[in-house]
């Protein structure tokens, strides 16, 4: 109380000052022309926000000081035995007795509820704790478990549902951020606010919480238009990481052809397609053959093209090769892609024929990669073709001969995922 | 009233007025990068979210980074091993040899292991001919791509080599002796896959690395430099980046990526002919040309910034080496506004065509010739005994205190996004506030002079020369040495 009456003495005593001040300028100048009244007015309260900018710069960094000392503090009193804890225990269950006393602990301090003394110690805790989490590499099968037990320990997952709900904007944000990463439990109706909030970013996260550890109704935010501008890569990321945690947690997978086939934007479209190769999702193929047929997206027939070869949908090579021809260049290096993956029977001649049927140096470079990345025929049918070809064709062929760019030859399982298109040499003119 | 004191009274209301626009302009800069780094705070998380969010995806993209070398010998094995240090999960690292006359090649050779490869290399955009791709036959430098081309002669040939061998649709150009930060590519990437319009180049903010520790071509220790030029410089930078670009590309009207660290779309510059091996603002030259290609095309776009510190350059130390630079950069700005007048006061290329090129043409290109107009001026008016010395003094008061306020409010700024979180020692902002209070006499007539005689030379078409500055060097941190720092003793 002492500190307040004293700041707000004075806080009174600058106000007094000021407006003193300023009548007494306003009046020495009052018979000036308007420019010198413009410059005072400019002078006097460029003054005044240099004074409040410095009290406030001087008052923040004492702030950051007071934060660093009790970081330092906590991290002397706990890092060692988190480390601890990271580094060595993820491969057992440990018991709360373990965790008491690799914190030195007694037992009347470990059963009060919650250790750590206010809110910014508990925000400092859940940021060590994190960025532990972020950097440990050696995740071990119980690391789940003797996580969640730790942050019970420090009463956190308690805080970090009130920071969801009460914290402000950046507060949240973090906190949500840490909830996923913690992969806790946050109750529907504290997510189901911030879905509906005004900030893109708060909306997303909120709806990838939620998806991450729901039941099935809540997957129905991807049944309607959720995109309704174009998704990035960062939703195909979080998408994709989300998914990736309800399988890891024995959830249900949703169907993402069949959400792929429910939106409207086709940028949002080809995500849920690479995203069905991601997650094996072979049994849905069937269903894209509608929309292979239909569109006329060039990006969305290169996905589908991608996903069948990738996922072995056999079913699809007649169709793949039917249309090939027609299709633009970086359309028909994907098919070839995917009907090199199929390994059947028609991919050599289909091969073949993207490498004669074009000009473009890109399409038959292609061409010549995948009957390398074929087998034994396609690399039979590689050094035929070598054999034949004109002098201007074969710095096509140097790159097979070269053991440092022939490495990068091969199809590989990331290039299959990855949106961009598959080259891995320049070539195109 | 005569004539000529009518002349005389509206010749001051107007530049009383041009004065009082600046200023607005200047709050208005400074409300933007403010609302720019509140939305960024919300949407952006801290720099190990981001980096595990997109190592362990399969869907970040992959970047390269091309770096043009001339005779860099003393320091190109440092700086090639300093780029390599970048975290980022997928990106090649292409150092472009223009026709050194020094060992720089061998150099590279005999320490990277490189071979010639099979290369074939699609001139997208006019460059000098390319002799040979060298790789590393050692899978720890695979990362590495050197070419050998013939002598260009300016960086801006370099990186169109660059740019022609280059293999991944997002590439950074920066200047071999820039000490990038590790989270860098990160930070910058993460605002091109967190938009839903196409992100066709990245800004990144960059602050001089004289004074600061170095240790295996990383900065471990950012200081506020000590020399008087480099002090100033650092605050110029710092107000151009936090406040000025922030502020820009909140409105999506950024008007320059600084050749020194920038990120853009290899496609969109491709399709609007690359760098201009002849502009001396190649940079500037290059981003119009490809918001030309975008409005024309009616393709949405947004060109980003990025409000934390991503790279380390070490600027002009000596007054001759700061003149040779600012002349250039007169220079540049006087060919850019000739070159793209077409863009100016047209709606049709958006915020950039509609505030920004009309704003560098009022309050950039023209103020320094004002200010030497007023200079000649007060010296006329001071031989006919012309001058109120109050209102005088009141009015430059005026500009004095707001200039210093402007530096205030960029250092509460700086604290609060934490741009240079190593700034957060005391002393580094008194020391910066102390420049402030000063930078107006010593600094600001050095820059009008030098933008002056740039603009002279550009009218009179004398022929530009290309010196690097000379290197001083930055700190090595000393192994041995264990002493507390001076902040930490108390």
């Amino acid at each position: 109380m002492e500190t307040i009456s004293t700041l707000s003495y004075y806080f009174h005593l600058l106000a007094t000052y000021t407006t003193y001040y300023s009548s007494y300028w306003r009046d020495l100048y009052r018979d000036y022309p308007y420019e010198v009244k413009t410059a005072i007015w400019v002078i006097q309260w460029a003054l005044i926000l240099i004074v409040i900018l410095t009290i406030i710069l001087e008052h923040r960094g004492h702030l950051r000081r007071k934060r660093e000392r009790m970081e330092a503090r906590l991290e002397e009193r706990y890092g060692e035995a988190l480390n601890h804890i990271f580094a060595t225990d993820n491969d057992h269950q440990i018991t709360r007795d373990e965790i008491i006393s690799r914190f030195h602990l007694s037992s009347k301090e470990a059963s009060k509820h919650g250790l750590l003394r206010d809110d910014g110690e508990r925000r400092t805790m859940c940021r060590m704790i994190y960025h532990r989490l972020m950097n440990d590499e050696t995740a071990g099968p119980n690391r789940q478990k003797n996580l969640q037990l730790l942050l019970d320990i420090f009463a956190l997952p308690s805080f970090l549902e009130g920071e969801v709900s009460l914290g402000n904007m950046n507060n949240k944000m973090t906190a949500m951020t840490m909830i996923r990463a913690f992969r806790l439990y946050i109750s529907p109706w504290v997510i189901n606010k911030l879905l509906n909030s005004k900030q893109t970013q708060v909306r997303r996260l909120a709806m990838y919480s939620s998806v991450m550890s729901s039941s099935d109704s809540e997957l129905e935010y991807f049944e309607t238009d959720f995109f309704d501008k174009n998704c990035c890569i960062y939703d195909e990321i979080e998408l994709g990481y989300t998914l990736h945690r309800r399988r890891a947690a024995g959830l249900k997978l949703p169907n993402l052809a069949h959400w792929a086939h429910l939106q409207k934007n086709d940028n949002t479209k080809c995500m849920f397609v690479r995203l069905m190769r991601r997650f094996d999702q072979h049994e849905y193929c069937h269903q894209l053959e509608d929309l292979f047929r239909e569109s006329k997206h060039k990006k969305l027939i290169e996905e589908i093209s991608r996903t069948w070869g990738y996922l072995h949908y056999t079913e699809s090579e007649q169709l793949l090769v039917d249309t090939m021809l027609t299709q633009p260049d970086d359309t028909k290096v994907a098919i070839m892609h995917a009907v090199t993956r199929m390994a059947s029977g028609q991919s050599l001649s289909l091969l073949l024929d993207g490498y004669e049927n074009t000009t473009n140096p890109h399409v038959r470079f292609e061409a010549l990669r995948c009957m390398y990345s074929y087998g034994q025929e396609g690399r039979d049918l590689l050094a035929h073709l070598e054999s034949e070809a004109p002098e201007a064709d074969h710095k096509f062929f140097s790159f097979f001969h070269n053991p440092i760019t022939l490495n990068r030859i091969p199809l590989d399982k990331e290039q299959a995922y990855h949106p961009s298109v598959e080259t891995v040499y320049n070539l195109s003119y | 009233m005569s004539i000529w004191m009518t002349i005389y009274y509206v010749f001051c209301y107007i530049i009383f007025g041009y004065t009082l626009t600046i200023m607005a302009s200047y709050l208005f800069f400074i409300f933007q990068s403010y609302r720019a780094q509140y939305k960024l705070s919300i949407d952006m998380p801290d720099d190990e979210t981001i980096k595990y969010q997109m190592k362990g995806s399969p869907l970040t993209p992959a970047v390269s980074i091309i770096a043009p070398a001339y005779n860099e010998e003393v320091t190109i094995i440092d700086n090639v091993n300093s780029l390599m240090q970048i975290d980022y999960p997928d990106y090649e690292i292409i150092i472009v040899n223009d026709a050194s006359s020094d060992r720089t090649l061998e150099l590279l050779i005999d320490t990277f292991e490189m071979v010639e490869v099979p290369y074939d290399v699609a001139m997208r955009v006019p460059s000098k001919p390319i002799k040979r791709v060298l790789k590393s036959t050692n899978p720890k430098y695979s990362k590495l791509v050197v070419v050998d081309k013939e002598r260009g002669g300016r960086k801006s040939d370099g990186s169109n080599a660059g740019i022609n061998v280059c293999s991944n649709k997002y590439f950074v150009c920066t200047d071999v002796d820039c000490i990038v930060e590790p989270m860098a590519l990160y930070r910058m990437m993460w605002l091109v896959i967190n938009s839903h319009v196409p992100t066709i180049g990245v800004s990144a903010t960059m602050l001089m690395s004289n004074g600061c520790v170095v240790d295996e071509g990383r900065v471990v220790e950012a200081r506020v430099p000590w020399s008087i030029l480099p002090m100033f410089q650092q605050l110029e930078y710092m107000r151009s980046f936090l406040i000025g670009k922030l502020g820009w590309s909140n409105i999506n009207a950024l008007p320059n990526i600084s050749g020194g660290f920038g990120l853009f779309d290899l496609d969109v510059v491709v399709k609007s002919g690359g760098y201009d091996n002849t502009s001396m603002a190649e940079d500037v030259d290059m981003l119009l040309r490809m918001v030309t290609y975008m409005r024309n095309s009616g393709q949405p776009f947004r060109i980003a910034q990025v409000p934390k510190v991503c790279c380390w350059t070490e600027g002009p130390s000596s007054l001759r080496a700061l003149y040779r630079q600012r002349i250039r950069w007169a220079r540049g700005l006087f060919e850019i506004i000739s070159n793209h007048r077409k863009l100016f006061f047209n709606p049709h290329y958006g915020p950039i065509g509609a505030f920004t090129l009309p704003y560098i043409f009022m309050f950039e290109f023209i103020a320094p010739m004002l200010e030497l107009g007023g200079y000649i001026f007060m010296i006329w008016l001071l031989f006919i005994g012309g001058i109120n010395w109050n209102t005088a003094f009141i009015i430059f008061g005026m500009i004095y205190m707001f200039s210093v306020l402007m530096c205030f409010f960029l250092l509460f700024f700086d604290y609060s996004t934490q741009a240079v979180p190593w700034y957060n020692r005391r002393r580094s902002y008194w020391h910066l506030a102390l420049a402030a209070f000063i930078e107006p006499f010593i600094y600001h007539p050095i820059i009008s002079y030098c933008s002056n005689v740039g603009y002279f030379q550009y009218i009179m078409n004398t022929t530009a020369v290309w010196k690097p500055i000379q290197r001083t060097g930055v700190k090595k941190k000393e192994k041995t040495k264990n002493e507390p720092h001076e902040d930490n003793k108390s």
